[in-house]
């Protein structure tokens, strides 16, 4: 896989080796390296750059590093084998957590890829990157649930208010399927182009995309959140 | 986190809530979002065309307490302002006003990228409009 490097040595505090950046064992003497220079969570568990990844092979790979890495196996090692399979066994879980997650995943490898900060993840981007429609969609939303607020607190019909939010959420319901069918396009266009070159356009493209995507993603579930507040419960796909 | 006095003022009684209309030429929109909390803000300006100054403007923002107060103070410092005036206003003075902490500072980036927008829109309407009165001026003598 070309954006792996493998170039990158990691050398054996224990005897001096060298070894690819992605052992996790010297590859002279057998002990396991300490948690330097580490590969990405992809590279660290042995799996290529790509956003389809089927999880019986993600669990299985984590399973295996878990044992070799085990705290309970270094139990007699020196003190900095045993803070390395601690320090190893912390990062696979967290590599295991964030690529288990479907779009975790994609908000990682945008990360690694250079074209998400950790702040615009957090939310924090300016709001020329929010396309102007979806802002309109958002305000007029806001709006309806506003008199939707109203009618509650007027004391109408359960039915009337709820009929008002359906009509509301409709639209918003509607985004979230299209967004969740994108992303799986974009996760597969992304797998077709992940080996090429960093800098290919056609690479950098669907990185851009997949960017767009997530940066509207806030957004989608916000609204969504913010109508089952409401009383409303948006049917669809479960997500942590 | 606490709110400061101020901003829970603004937010209790935020000013000049409502909007103007749209299609005016001398009102400018300026419609601005936060990925952050799902915040979504609309400013208006509405500028006196025989004196330049900004007798009315209007807000009406859907987020947390910051980004209304936020919003809401921006509405005040308008109002008797020229466009260039209203177009040096600072989110770091709005940061101080409402002494906003550190997590909630993007909300004055907002109010700030908010009434640029509507200045911005209100400009394009201007010379959208100067542009026709002149292809209609020149006609005739064309």
């Amino acid at each position: 896989m070309s954006s792996t490097p493998t170039s990158i040595i990691q050398v054996c505090r224990s005897c001096g080796g060298g070894s690819p950046v992605a052992a996790h064992f010297c590859q002279q003497c057998t002990k396991i390296l300490t948690l330097g220079r580490h590969g990405d969570y992809f590279a660290f568990l042995g799996l290529p750059r790509t956003l389809t990844i089927a999880p019986a092979l993600l669990e299985q790979q984590f399973r295996a590093l878990s044992r070799q890495f085990h705290p309970d196996y270094f139990y007699n090692a020196t003190p900095a084998e045993r803070r390395a399979s601690l320090e190893r066994s912390s990062y696979l879980n967290d590599a295991f957590r964030t690529l288990k997650h479907p779009v975790q995943r994609i908000v990682y490898l945008l990360e690694i890829e250079g074209v998400l900060t950790p702040a615009e993840r957090g939310g924090a981007v300016a709001s020329a990157t929010v396309p102007p429609d979806l802002l309109e969609e958002v305000f007029a939303l806001n709006e309806e649930l506003d008199e939707v607020r109203a009618l509650k607190a007027s004391g109408a019909p359960d039915a009337q208010w709820r009929e008002k939010l359906q009509h509301a959420a409709a639209p918003i319901a509607a985004k979230r399927d299209a967004h969740a069918r994108d992303l799986a396009a974009l996760a597969s266009a992304w797998d077709a182009v992940a080996d090429r070159p960093a800098d290919a356009p056609e690479r950098r493209q669907v990185l851009q995309a997949l960017r767009a995507r997530v940066l509207e993603r806030n957004y989608i579930n916000n609204l969504l959140a913010t109508i089952e507040r409401e009383g409303l419960q948006v049917s669809g796909e479960a997500e942590a | 986190m606490a709110y400061s006095d101020k901003v829970i003022d603004h937010y209790e009684h935020p000013r000049n809530v409502g909007s103007l209309p749209k299609e005016d030429p001398n009102v400018g929109t300026g419609l601005v979002g936060a990925p952050e909390c799902g915040d979504v803000m609309k400013l208006q300006v509405k500028v006196n065309p025989a004196t330049g100054i900004i007798d009315d403007a209007k807000f009406k923002t859907f987020g947390c307490g910051s980004a209304i107060a936020s919003s809401s103070l921006a509405t005040e410092w308008l109002k008797g302002k020229t466009v260039d005036e209203a177009l040096a206003i600072k989110n770091t003075a709005i940061v101080e006003e409402l002494a906003l902490p550190p997590v909630k500072i993007h909300c004055s980036v907002l109010a700030e990228d908010a009434i640029k927008a509507a200045i911005s829109d209100y400009k394009k309407k201007q010379e959208a409009t100067a542009g026709a009165h002149a292809a209609q001026k020149a006609q005739p003598t064309a």
